[in-house]
């Protein structure tokens, strides 16, 4: 392989290399694009359960008492028994598991939704220890409450004040800013777990539907093995009966609709699809090109040139055509992801994870987690694109190699 | 000139398909000389050029090419024999357009290991005799025909060939280009020792040749 000559032929003959580096290139930028979209959209799936430390989360839907007075449960989260947590907790895959209590108290003065919390436990909604925006976070230990902030200036509670729940009084020790925080497991008010707990085992109504014991919870934030989750998923809800809402990054993956978020098989088709086309255009630019160039390697055989060292050069060629195919297919999809970055996603949180009453005023409202779609090119990805146009360049040149062989000097350097 | 054979074709024949062009031919070339192969168009004196310089294989016969037999080698042998034993010039040049004058003079030492200052050094040496050497790092767009050919020459001669096998090497050029190059032909012949077989149906440039056979419907006629 002779470089000078190598660099000479790609750079004089300007459109047939254009034409070979551009086809191919779109091709591996179709690829990176679709893969670096797909795991966007995985990675934005993630996000609202992410924001609370968890990788599923668990509920039961149930009944409402006909009379919607003190403490109840919402429909889409009854009772789970404290001995099915720990059936729960000792499935494999399980990392670890946040516990929380949901209540709807309605007062006679006002409606409160009540989260009973674990304070120290980083899976679920204690992670809402950073948005603290006045006063201090709950105490281990001690009954007090916090308060969400919009929801304190709508009736005027301030931090140091007291608010009466369902006949138990909490003194308010800070105020929460949740406009910021993950849109399921937030609520008005929040409590320990244990008085949560303890208002929820003391309402006649609430047991009236769904019998409640101190230790039993009826919100499950879980922290699990990624490969495992989909197994995870399908156990939950042989423990907890097949109307129990298990949501998974893949079940917001589904909310999405995304053509990308549909599946993995898709976009394998699609890079498998765009792989092909890439291979083909490669194909067929430098099989044009040999068939351009026969006379050329008629005379390279004419004055000595072996087939091995016809292909040697071309195969040289090939593979840096498509190198530099695989780095400009990158550069376009550098681009093109980094527009898309700029593009808006919006989860939709399911009804039955949103904790508003949806009888209320703006309560069946859909809520969406918004974000920016955290779309990017992993090394991995970037690396993989510019081994495979390499690959393409290799197979291309050796196939074609057998096209050379065929090129006889004498037919094709036959005077005119 | 020594009365060695070079290059000797026996009986050699070709056919494509039913069409016989090359009919039981018989010829040599002593070291040295200088032979004119003369015919009309199509009596099959390319044919039996591609024959003789082992471009292609005969259907029947042999030929031995400096003392080798190469009838049955295989195409690769047969690439690399040529490299060390003959050199080509060609009706239309055949250069590489993507590359320079000395560049296209190098073209058979290009898969061979030696530096690329040898190669150029070989090269420029050539170019230079073929008062070429302003026009080292032109591109063959940029020369005449008769300069195209003086590189086609030096090409053929980087390797130190025994013998040159010319197909109508004038026949794209003017007379009076034609003549400086049969001149440099004749040169190669008298001067280095170069045995040469070039076709031509012009029998105005056979004169010059040590010896002349003609052609005439694929048989040897004199």
């Amino acid at each position: 392989m002779n470089v000078g000559y190598l660099v000479r032929e790609l750079y004089y003959q300007k459109r047939r290399t254009l034409t070979a580096i551009l086809g191919l290139s779109i091709g591996i930028a179709l690829l990176v694009i679709l893969n670096a979209l797909s795991m966007a959209y995985r990675q934005a799936a993630h996000a609202p359960l992410k924001e609370i430390g968890a990788d599923i989360t668990v509920q039961r839907p149930g009944d409402v008492p006909k009379d919607l007075a003190g403490a109840v449960f919402p429909c889409s989260a009854v009772t789970i028994r404290k001995e099915e947590v720990e059936k729960i907790r000792s499935l494999p895959g399980i990392k670890g598991m946040g516990k929380a209590v949901l209540l709807w108290v309605f007062d006679t003065k006002q409606a409160w939704i009540v989260l009973g919390i674990e304070q120290n436990n980083t899976i679920g909604p204690a992670v809402l220890r950073s948005a603290v925006a006045e006063g201090k976070f709950l105490e281990d230990g001690k009954s007090e409450s916090l308060v969400e902030m919009s929801y304190a200036r709508q009736f005027g509670i301030k931090v140091g004040d007291t608010v009466s729940v369902n006949g138990s009084r909490f003194p308010v020790v800070g105020l929460l800013d949740a406009s910021q925080a993950a849109k399921i497991a937030v609520a008005n008010l929040y409590l320990s777990l244990a008085d949560a707990e303890g208002i929820a085992a003391s309402s006649k109504n609430l047991q009236s539907v769904s019998p409640f014991a101190l230790g039993d919870v009826n919100l499950l934030f879980i922290k699990a093995d990624q490969e495992k989750i989909t197994d995870l998923a399908a156990s939950l809800k042989g423990i907890l009966g097949k109307k129990a809402t298990v949501a998974t990054p893949d079940s917001f993956l589904k909310l999405l609709g995304s053509l990308f978020a549909l599946s993995d098989k898709f976009t394998l088709a699609a890079s498998l699809i765009a792989i092909i086309v890439a291979v083909l255009i490669a194909f067929k630019t430098m099989a044009g090109n040999i068939a351009e160039r026969a006379r050329e390697i008629g005379v390279l055989k004419a004055v000595g040139w072996t087939n091995r060292n016809v292909v040697a050069q071309l195969l040289a060629e090939s593979i840096i055509q498509c190198f530099l195919a695989g780095l400009l297919g990158l550069l376009i999809a550098l681009v093109v992801t980094f527009g898309l970055s700029f593009m808006k996603v919006n989860i939709p949180i399911p009804w039955d994870m949103a904790p508003n009453p949806h009888f209320l005023p703006g309560g069946g409202d859909q809520i969406y987690k918004t974000l920016r779609l955290p779309v990017h090119i992993p090394w991995t990805l970037a690396s993989f694109a510019v081994l495979l146009s390499i690959v393409i360049g290799g197979l291309t040149g050796a196939l074609l190699g057998r096209h050379v062989a065929k090129i006889k000097p004498s037919e094709v350097l036959r005077h005119e | 000139m020594n009365n060695s054979k070079i290059l000797s074709g026996s009986d050699l024949s070709k056919k494509y398909g039913e069409l016989e062009v090359v009919k039981g031919v018989s010829i040599y070339v002593a070291a040295g000389e200088f032979v004119c192969l003369v015919g009309k168009s199509g009596c099959g004196k390319t044919t039996l050029l591609s024959l003789l310089s082992g471009l292609e294989h005969p259907t029947k016969g042999k030929v031995v090419l400096s003392g080798k037999e190469i009838t049955d080698t295989s195409e690769d042998d047969l690439a690399l024999f040529r490299r060390e034993n003959v050199g080509f010039i060609f009706q239309s040049f055949n250069l590489i357009p993507t590359l320079s004058a000395w560049e296209n003079v190098a073209l058979p030492l290009f898969p061979v290991k030696i530096s690329n200052e040898e190669r150029r050094r070989r090269a420029t040496e050539l170019l230079e005799q073929m008062e070429l050497g302003h026009r080292m790092e032109h591109l063959p767009s940029a020369l005449s025909g008769g300069e195209k050919q003086r590189v086609a020459i030096a090409r053929a001669l980087i390797n130190k060939p025994k013998i040159l096998f010319a197909d109508e090497p004038t026949g794209n050029l003017d007379s009076a280009t034609g003549d400086a190059i049969m001149e440099i032909l004749n040169r190669l012949h008298t001067k280095e020792g170069v045995a040469i077989l070039m076709v031509t149906h012009e029998a105005e440039l056979a004169k010059t040749a040590d010896r002349l056979v003609r052609m005439h419907d694929g048989e040897i006629a004199s």
